[in-house]
C-alpha cells in the first residue's frame, strides 16, 4: 500500500516542495527505513511519529515500512515533515483513505502526545506549497498568511487531523485575528543628552545609508547611540518587510506579534561570533546569519577590534554586493545582506588612546590591536566620529534633544530625494554620477583640493566625502550645489588616522 | 688578525674596539670590564677565545657565561679588525676609545688615537667606546638635553620645538634621543633655528642602535640631517639593532652630555624619567615644563615639579639656569593669518587642551556646519592641528 502527501522543506531562505511517500508491505520482519537524504532530526521522526500515532488512538502498523522523501537529491532538515509523514503512513496503512486528504499539504512537527507544533521558516515554505490547502499548527497561521492567500486549516493535534479527514468534524478555518498589537516603541533619540555631534552622525547615517564607526573610550554611550538608529529609519516597505520576515523566520530569529517584521531590524552580535554565525551557513541547514537578519536594518558590531579578523573580512563581500553567497559541498545559497553597518571600538586596548598623550599602552600593544582591522574594511565607513563621555553638566543641564520622530521626518525626506536620483540611499551613488548629482561650489572645491593636497583625504575618500556631503545638503534642504559648510561638515565627520600610525606623532614634523 | 709578535696598529686597536662593542649582549658594564687594563685588540682575543675560565676571571661568575663564551667565540670568527674600522671610516663614523680603555699610559696620550669627548672622560660610567658622526667641536659650549614621551600631545610637541629652536638660536646645543614625540620635535626646532640663523648651535643626537640602523624609521630624514649638520653619538657599532636594553644605556649618555636636562612631557612611569635619574646621579640640573593636571602625558613631568624641579615656561628659564643672558632670546613673529571672529571664539574654547568636535560644539554652542567651516579655516591657517578625532590649538612657530 502507498501513501503520498505533499509537504515542504527549507534550504537557506527558500522553501522546496517535498513529497512524503510511504510504502507498507506485510511481508518480512517489521522495519522502518527513511530514504531521500534526511538529516538526523528528520530521521528521528520515526520515534516521534510512532508515539504520536499511538497517542492519537490510531495503530502503528507492525509491518515493513519504507519512507521516501522526494526529490531524493534535496537534503531535508528538521522536524517539519512529521505531520505529513504521519498522515502518509496512515494512508498507506489504510487507516485513512487517499481521497480524504487529497488537495491538502501538511506542515508541522509532532509531539509525543500527538500535538502539532510550529516549524521555522513557515513563510518561506508557502511558496513551495502553491495549489494546496495547508494543514498547519495554529501558531503558524499569521506567518503563513504573509506567504499568500491560501486556504489554511489550523489543527492542534494529530487526533484532530484524523477526525477531520474521516469527516467526523469539519476542517477548521483560521479565526480572523485582530489587528496585530502595535510594535513596542523603539528606544528614542530624545534619551541622549548632549552629544550633538554623535546625534548628527546618526541622522546622517540614517538619511544616507552611510556606514558609521564610533571611536571612543568605554562608557561613552556608543551602544546607547547605535540602538537609537532604528527609530530614525522609516518603517520597512511591504517588500522589505516580507524579505526581513522570511529571513527571520528561516533563521529562527523570532518574529514580532502579527508575524511581519515592520521595524528595521537591529542586530548586535557579540564579538565572539563565529564567521558562520555572522554570514550564515552550517553544514546542512544553511541558516542565514546575523548580517542577513540585519537586512533592511542595522548591524551593530560593538568592540569591532575584538572580532576575529577573518570574521570581519567575511563582511567585505556582502558590504559590496548586498548579498552573501554561502557555498557548501551540498548546496550554494545566496542570502540577502543589505544592512547599515554601525561599529564601535576603542582606539587601543586601554581605551584612552585617541586623546593626544592619553594612551597608556605600549607601542606594540597598540599596533597589534589596530592591525586586527583591515584597511579595506575601515574604508567602508563613510562616517567615523569620536564619541566622548558627556560631562556631568551636560547630562543634567543640556536640554533634551530632538525626539526620534522629528529626526525621522528629515531622514525620510532625504531618503525620498535619494530615491528620486534612482538609488536606495546616497551611499549607493555611483562615483561617475557625483558630478551630476553632487556638484560643488567654488569654496567647497577649494576646500577639498586643500584636503587632498595636504594628504588628509585620499582619492577614494574624496567620493565618500562627497556622498556624505550630498546627504548633509539634503538634510539641510539644499538640493543642488554642495556648499562649503556641507563639505566641511562631511570632512569633520570623517576621523582619519585609525591604524598603526598615530598621526599626532607626526604633528611635530 | 696579525701574527703573534707583530706590533698591533692603532687601526687594529680601533677596529677591535668597535668589534668588541658589537659583540652580542655587550653593554657598557661588560665592555668596561673587558677593556679594564687591556688594549682593545688584547681584549678582543680574550673575548673571542672561547675559553670560559679566562672570561670568568674578567667578568666574574655570572649566569649564562658558557653560552656567552660560545656566542662571542662564534661571533669573532672570521672578523677582520682592519676591515671593521674601514667600514666605519667609509660610513663617516669615527671610533673613539676612552683614554682609560686603551691599554697603557703611553697609549692614553698617543695622538694617533682619535680624541674622546672631554665631557664624558670623567663621567660615572663613561662609554668605553664611542662612535660618532660629525665634529666633536659641537660639544663645546652649553648643552641642554630635551627629553620626553614618545606619545606626546600636540601642545607638548609645540613646546619642545619652540625650546629647541630658541635654545639653539641662543647658542645652546640641544641633546636628544631622536625618538618619536618630544625628542624629534626638539631637534626639528633646532633645525628650524639653523635654517634661520647662521650662528645657531647644531643638534647633538644620542642613539641606541648603529649609525646605519635608523630607529624609528619614521625619523630617517631627521636622523640623516642631525648626522650631517650636527653630532650623532652611539655606543653601538654599525649594524647593531636597537635592542630594548640599549635605550636606558643611551639615556645615561644623554644625561652625561647635558648641563641641564629639560623634561617636556612624561607619562607617570615614562622612559624619560630614567634620563632624569641618570642626571640626578650626576648632579645635573633637571627642569620640567608644567603641563595640564588633566593630561596623562604630563603626569610624570608635573610630578618632577612637585618634587622641586625648576619649571620651564620658555627658553628664557633654561638660559637663566645655564647662567646665560636672557636677552639673547629672540621674539617669535606671528605670521599666521588672523582667525575670523568665529575662529577666535573656537580657539578660545580650546583652553590649550585637546578637544573633540563634540567638546567644541558644546563649549561654543555653534551649529555643526558653522563649527566645521571655522575649524577647517583654523587648520588650513595652522592655528589648529588635527589628530584622529582630536583637535589641538597650536602655538606660534
Amino acid at each position: 500500500m502507498l501513501g503520498l502527501v505533499p509537504s515542504a522543506s527549507l534550504l537557506g531562505v527558500e522553501g522546496h516542495a517535498v513529497t512524503v511517500e510511504v510504502h507498507i508491505t506485510g511481508g518480512g520482519l517489521p522495519s522502518f527505513t527513511v530514504v531521500g537524504l534526511p538529516d538526523a532530526s528528520c530521521r528521528e521522526a520515526r520515534d516521534r511519529v510512532r508515539a504520536a500515532i499511538e497517542s492519537s488512538r490510531a495503530t502503528w502498523p507492525m509491518k515493513r515500512i519504507t519512507v521516501n522523501l522526494a526529490p531524493p537529491t534535496l537534503r531535508k532538515v528538521g522536524s517539519g515533515l512529521d505531520l505529513a509523514l504521519a498522515v502518509a503512513l496512515l494512508v498507506a496503512d489504510g487507516q485513512l483513505k487517499a481521497q480524504q486528504v487529497a488537495g491538502l499539504a501538511f506542515l508541522g512537527e509532532l509531539g509525543l502526545d500527538g500535538s502539532v507544533r510550529p516549524v521555522t521558516g513557515t513563510v518561506c515554505l508557502m511558496e513551495a506549497l502553491r495549489g494546496h490547502a495547508l494543514v498547519l499548527p495554529p501558531q503558524s497561521v499569521a506567518e503563513a498568511q504573509l506567504g499568500g492567500d491560501r486556504a489554511l486549516h489550523p489543527v492542534h493535534s494529530l487526533a484532530q487531523v484524523i477526525a477531520c479527514a474521516k469527516g467526523d468534524e469539519p476542517w477548521p478555518s483560521p479565526v480572523p485575528c485582530d489587528e496585530p498589537p502595535p510594535p513596542p516603541p523603539l528606544p528614542d533619540l530624545a534619551d541622549v543628552r548632549g552629544q550633538p555631534v554623535a546625534r548628527y552622525a546618526l541622522e546622517v547615517a540614517a538619511a544616507g545609508g552611510h556606514h558609521l564607526l564610533m571611536l571612543g573610550p568605554p562608557g561613552a554611550g556608543k551602544t546607547m547611540l547605535a540602538s537609537r538608529l532604528p527609530s530614525l529609519l522609516p518603517l520597512l516597505s511591504p517588500a522589505e518587510a516580507l524579505e526581513a520576515t522570511r529571513i527571520h523566520s528561516a533563521g529562527g530569529f523570532g518574529l514580532p506579534p502579527g508575524g511581519l517584521v515592520r521595524q528595521p531590524p537591529f542586530r548586535a552580535p557579540h564579538h565572539g561570533a563565529s564567521s558562520v554565525a555572522l554570514v550564515g551557513g552550517g553544514t546542512a541547514l544553511m541558516r542565514p546569519g546575523e548580517i542577513s537578519a540585519a537586512t533592511n536594518g542595522i548591524l551593530f558590531l560593538d568592540e569591532l577590534a575584538e572580532f576575529a579578523p577573518h570574521v570581519l573580512d567575511a563582511l567585505r563581500q556582502p558590504l559590496e554586493e548586498g548579498v552573501v553567497r554561502v557555498a557548501r559541498a551540498a548546496a550554494t545559497v545566496a542570502f540577502p545582506a543589505r544592512f547599515l553597518l554601525v561599529a564601535a571600538m576603542n582606539p587601543c586596548p586601554c581605551g584612552q588612546g585617541s586623546r593626544p598623550g592619553g594612551c597608556r599602552c605600549t607601542d606594540g600593544a597598540r599596533v597589534r590591536y589596530q592591525r586586527r582591522l583591515s584597511g579595506p574594511l575601515l574604508d567602508r565607513f563613510d562616517l567615523r566620529v569620536e564619541v566622548q563621555r558627556p560631562s556631568a553638566e551636560d547630562l543634567f543641564t543640556a536640554a533634551a534633544g530632538e525626539s526620534s520622530a522629528a529626526v525621522a521626518e528629515r531622514v525620510a525626506a532625504a531618503r525620498a530625494l535619494a530615491e528620486r536620483r534612482g538609488v536606495r540611499s546616497n551611499a549607493a551613488l555611483p562615483a561617475q554620477r557625483l558630478d551630476e548629482v553632487a556638484p560643488l561650489d567654488d569654496a567647497a572645491t577649494s576646500l577639498l583640493l586643500d584636503a587632498l593636497r595636504s594628504g588628509r583625504l585620499s582619492a577614494r575618500g574624496l567620493h565618500r566625502v562627497r556622498r556624505v556631503a550630498r546627504t548633509i545638503a539634503d538634510l539641510d534642504g539644499a538640493p543642488h550645489h554642495l556648499g562649503l559648510a556641507h563639505v566641511a561638515t562631511a570632512l569633520s565627520l570623517r576621523v582619519d588616522g585609525i591604524g598603526p600610525v598615530a598621526p599626532h606623532q607626526e604633528l611635530a614634523g | 688578525m696579525n701574527r703573534p709578535g707583530e706590533p698591533t696598529t692603532v687601526e687594529q686597536q680601533l677596529g677591535a674596539a668597535a668589534a668588541l662593542a658589537g659583540l652580542p649582549s655587550v653593554g657598557p658594564r661588560r665592555l668596561t670590564a673587558l677593556l679594564a687594563g687591556r688594549a682593545p685588540a688584547e681584549a678582543w682575543v680574550l673575548a673571542t677565545s672561547g675559553r670560559r675560565s679566562l672570561l670568568q676571571e674578567v667578568l666574574g661568575g655570572e649566569a649564562g657565561l658558557t653560552a656567552l663564551t660560545e656566542a662571542w667565540s662564534a661571533a669573532g670568527r672570521g672578523i677582520d679588525l682592519t676591515a671593521v674600522l674601514a667600514a666605519h671610516a667609509a660610513a663617516g663614523v669615527a671610533v673613539r676609545v676612552h683614554p682609560g680603555a686603551r691599554g697603557s699610559q703611553e697609549d692614553e696620550a698617543d695622538p694617533a688615537w682619535p680624541s674622546y669627548p672631554e665631557a664624558l672622560v670623567d663621567d660615572l660610567e663613561p662609554p668605553a667606546v664611542l662612535l660618532t658622526q660629525g665634529p666633536l667641536e659641537h660639544l663645546e659650549g652649553p648643552r641642554v638635553a630635551i627629553v620626553g614621551t614618545r606619545r606626546c600631545t600636540g601642545v607638548g610637541a609645540g613646546v619642545a620645538r619652540e625650546l629647541g629652536r630658541e635654545l639653539s638660536a641662543a647658542g645652546v646645543h640641544v641633546v636628544s634621543g631622536l625618538a618619536l614625540g618630544i625628542d624629534g620635535a626638539a631637534h626639528r626646532g633646532v633645525l628650524d633655528a639653523m635654517s634661520a640663523h647662521d650662528d645657531a648651535a647644531p643638534p647633538i643626537g644620542v642613539v641606541g642602535s648603529g649609525h646605519d640602523v635608523v630607529y624609528p624609521t619614521r625619523h630617517r630624514e631627521l636622523w640623516r640631517t642631525v648626522a650631517d649638520r650636527g653630532l650623532l653619538v652611539s655606543e653601538a657599532p654599525l649594524g647593531t639593532r636597537p635592542t630594548g636594553w640599549r635605550f636606558p644605556a643611551r639615556n645615561r649618555v644623554i644625561a652625561a652630555l647635558a648641563d641641564v636636562v629639560v623634561v617636556v612631557e612624561s607619562h607617570a612611569a615614562g622612559g624619560s624619567l630614567h634620563t632624569v635619574q641618570e642626571a640626578i646621579h650626576r648632579d645635573i640640573d633637571v627642569m620640567a615644563v608644567p603641563g595640564s593636571v588633566r593630561s596623562a602625558a604630563a603626569a610624570g613631568s608635573n610630578q618632577l615639579l612637585a618634587e622641586g624641579c625648576h619649571p620651564v615656561r620658555d627658553a628664557g628659564d633654561v638660559l637663566v639656569a645655564l647662567g646665560l643672558q636672557r636677552a639673547r632670546r629672540r621674539r617669535v613673529v606671528e605670521h599666521r593669518d588672523a582667525p575670523s571672529t568665529v575662529g577666535t571664539s573656537v580657539l578660545e574654547a580650546f583652553d590649550w587642551e585637546p578637544a573633540t568636535l563634540e567638546h567644541l560644539a558644546v563649549r561654543t554652542g555653534l551649529a555643526l556646519p558653522e563649527l566645521a567651516v571655522a575649524l577647517e579655516g583654523l587648520v588650513a591657517a595652522g592655528w589648529v592641528g588635527v589628530d584622529g578625532g582630536w583637535y589641538e590649538r597650536r602655538a606660534a612657530s
